[in-house]
């Protein structure tokens, strides 16, 4: 027995894992976001990318998820490793189909979730590079075994990527070479997701300051991105070479790189980026807690000092306030239901939809199941009911004309399986805990005045009013469309 | 540091007499509200500059939805012309904004934009705390302080006094000490009720809208000279406060 706790007690990645120091740095967001598009010019990769994820839409949830995820695959404790490599297999499973030119992907085929490691390592020792401190030799090996023992954890074993590093750098230039294509979601990445990035949740109340700031952060992020490319990628894919943008990306990659040694500690940590992506992490302790509050004295004073009251005004301003409690239901397909930001919905929309709650109650497998069930027997019922052409989506007009009139069991079978997963403790009643898991904000607001706790009837029947677009529950809108 | 020892820490006022103050112009009442802006500035100024930590204002009463419609919507755009026109000023200054009461839909979207942002904008400042009192109604505020407590299952034996002001709307604030109510009228009209319970009160004849920097001095100088005994017949001065501050 004590045998087996020893060895379930083994940190795979080693007490100083350099994988794990370097991911829990913020600057690691830069390899991320080089990474990314790396990994969205693979042809089976970018496919998923492009008909199933919600990182156009959605890019700040998805950053938050994908460092949540790598944090917990790096865990040293092996339980929370092997639940989440469960997890990520369980959802990468559900994800397949053709592309546009009619070839298949899949995100469990193994040589692209390969590649995915690949690009991690390779865009790590490149920040490295970068930000003016190279690894050695033997880091840089290490670093790759422990590379490989990340894609063992999701495969089993590590057999698509060389055994060797000097076996690695050939594969590597061979995929760029050869494998690699420009794909639609390397533009997308490069030239929209960039120029109209939604706002962080931390900024969300301060449009104003966000707008004015990606118009200038939004090129220079392109910019920089594109210049830290491979060459030969950006040659095949005809990335624009811009000029001043090599300059520019080094000053950033150095400016992080000073930032992460010369900092306080604990200001460019992973777990401070979180806090801005994540409202849950709103206590006054984050280091980035004072720029938040910072940003937000800032937009007041900017709206306060911009000319605007006028009799007038507060009339148009009130009928703006009447349409935001009613919803446009453009405004609602577009921030709630279309999660993949094509315009349409369609199944994938739906199973991101799933996949957000069940990553969000870090559901286990019977649940999530329930849960992805659910969502399907919806979207059977509005297939049918709406899909009018059979087309396999339903479009916006389709949906804002009749999806109050929808008979709902399909939704009342989601909001089912919503509340059973959320009361945790099966006293049918969602008490604060509870509410606050799923829903990451305060008690207040949606619970009326009663207090208490809230029963399944009044749960079930305001997630079916606000998801037939009747209802606005701010609760649910952060739920769903939390950019 | 003599003069700060006889002031008092958290100065409220009644802004009375605006109605009278414009018919006695033959204006319309509502030019009455408009002048009474430069009487709430100079105040500001007058108990900033004197040290008061904290000063209360009765701008807007859960009662006065009762007035007149039109009344009632000008001043709220005269509020909201006030606050983008101040703003600047009040952050400059070091002033703490809040607003206590702000509960009715019936106040314009706009407006509540405007108070949420210079609230926001002036949360960090701590020379002088500046409440405005607006839709506020001292009896709703000890209901809803009530039913926080109930929620909070506190048994009953265990409610006390300073137990309870904890469930009120910004709990951190001191008792008021010196309550200023112009236009000579002598009544708390549902103003504060926790907070005034041991206030000194001053009634200037002066209408507020001329009220000025020098009326708040002589207000301050009359609290000087009284003596607060909380009830306590053997206690002979002031300063010595008890209670929630």
């Amino acid at each position: 027995m004590s045998q087996t706790t020893a060895a379930e007690a083994v940190d795979v990645f080693g007490p100083d894992s350099v994988l794990r120091r370097l991911v829990n740095e913020a600057r690691w967001g830069l390899a991320v976001t080089r990474a990314t598009v790396l990994e969205a010019a693979h042809p089976q990769i970018g496919a998923a990318l492009m008909e199933n994820s919600t990182f156009v839409t959605h890019p700040w949830r998805r950053l938050r998820n994908t460092l949540v995820s790598t944090q917990r695959m790096l865990d040293p404790d092996p339980r929370v490793r092997d639940r989440e490599a469960a997890r990520l297999n369980r959802l990468h499973a559900r994800i397949s189909g053709t592309d546009p030119r009619g070839r298949g992907y899949d995100a469990t085929d193994a040589e692209a979730r390969a590649w995915v490691v690949a690009t991690l390592f390779e865009s790590t020792v490149t920040m490295c590079r970068l930000s003016g401190e190279s690894l050695d030799g033997p880091t840089m090996e290490r670093l790759y075994g422990e590379c490989r023992t990340f894609l063992a954890l999701l495969e089993g074993d590590a057999d698509r990527l060389p055994a060797t590093l000097t076996e690695f750098w050939a594969y590597y230039d061979d995929m760029i070479e050869h494998r690699l294509e420009n794909t639609e979601a390397v533009r997308v990445i490069l030239f929209r997701l960039f120029a109209n990035v939604p706002a962080p949740p931390v900024l969300r109340g301060q449009p104003v300051v966000w707008a004015a700031g990606r118009a200038m952060a939004g090129p220079v992020a392109a910019a920089v991105t594109i210049a830290s490319l491979p060459e030969s990628f950006c040659r095949r894919v005809g990335l624009p070479d811009l000029p001043g943008a090599g300059v520019l990306m080094h000053g950033a990659y150095l400016a992080a790189g000073a930032a992460a040694r010369l900092l306080p500690e604990g200001w460019f940590q992973a777990g401070s980026v979180l806090s801005l992506l994540d409202p849950a992490h709103g206590g006054g302790a984050a280091p980035w807690e004072a720029v938040r509050r910072q940003a937000g004295r800032a937009a007041a004073l900017l709206r306060l000092i911009t000319p605007a009251p006028d009799r007038h005004d507060d009339h148009d301003d009130h009928d703006e306030h009447d349409d935001d409690a009613t919803r446009s239901a453009d405004r609602f397909f577009a921030e709630v239901l279309d999660q993949t930001g094509n315009g349409h919905l369609d199944w994938p929309d739906l199973a991101a939809m799933a996949r957000e709650i069940a990553t969000r109650l870090d559901l286990g497998e019977h649940d999530e199941e329930r849960l992805y069930t659910a969502y399907a027997a919806w979207w059977r019922e509005l297939q049918s009911a709406l899909d009018g052409d059979g087309d396999g989506r339903v479009t916006r007009q389709e949906y804002a004309a009749s999806a109050a009139a929808l008979p709902s069991s399909g939704l009342i079978k989601i909001a089912d399986v919503l509340f059973d997963v959320t009361d945790t403790d099966d006293d049918e009643e969602i008490d604060a805990i509870e509410y606050q898991n799923l829903f990451r904000t305060a008690f207040h607001r949606d619970l009326a005045d009663s207090g208490a706790g809230y029963s399944r009837s009044a749960f079930v029947r305001q997630f079916v009013s606000f998801m037939s677009g009747r209802q606005h529950s701010t609760a649910y809108h952060m739920l769903l469309s939390q950019a | 540091m003599e003069t700060t020892k006889w002031l008092p820490r958290h100065v409220a006022c009644v802004m009375d007499g605006n109605g009278r103050w414009a018919v006695q112009r033959a204006l319309p009442r509502t030019a009455g509200h408009e002048a009474a802006e430069s009487a709430v500035i100079d105040v500001i100024e007058a108990a900033r500059s004197a040290g008061v930590e904290w000063l209360s204002l009765y701008a807007f009463s859960t009662e006065n939805w009762r007035r007149p419609v039109g009344e009632v919507e000008v001043l709220m755009r005269l509020v909201r012309r006030a606050i983008r026109k101040h703003a600047p000023m009040l952050h400059a200054r070091g002033v703490r904004c809040r607003f206590l009461g702000m509960s009715d839909p019936r106040i314009p979207p706009p407006l509540v934009r405007d108070i949420t942002d210079l609230v926001t904008l002036t949360s960090g400042n701590r020379r002088m705390t500046l409440t405005v009192a607006f839709d506020h109604g001292g009896r709703r505020d000890i209901v809803e302080a009530a039913r926080s407590l109930i929620r909070s299952a506190v048994p009953a034996d265990q409610v006390t006094e300073a137990g309870f002001a904890r469930h009120l709307p910004y709990p951190d604030t001191p008792d008021v000490d010196l309550v200023i109510r112009t236009s000579g009228e002598q009544r708390i009209s549902n103003f504060m009720l926790w907070q005034v319970a041991y206030a000194e009160w001053v009634f200037p004849e002066v209408l507020w809208p001329d009220f000025r920097a020098t009326h708040f001095w002589e207000c301050l100088d009359a609290y000087r000279r009284r003596q607060r005994r909380f009830g306590d017949v053997r206690r002979p001065t002031t300063i010595v406060r008890e209670g929630l501050g």
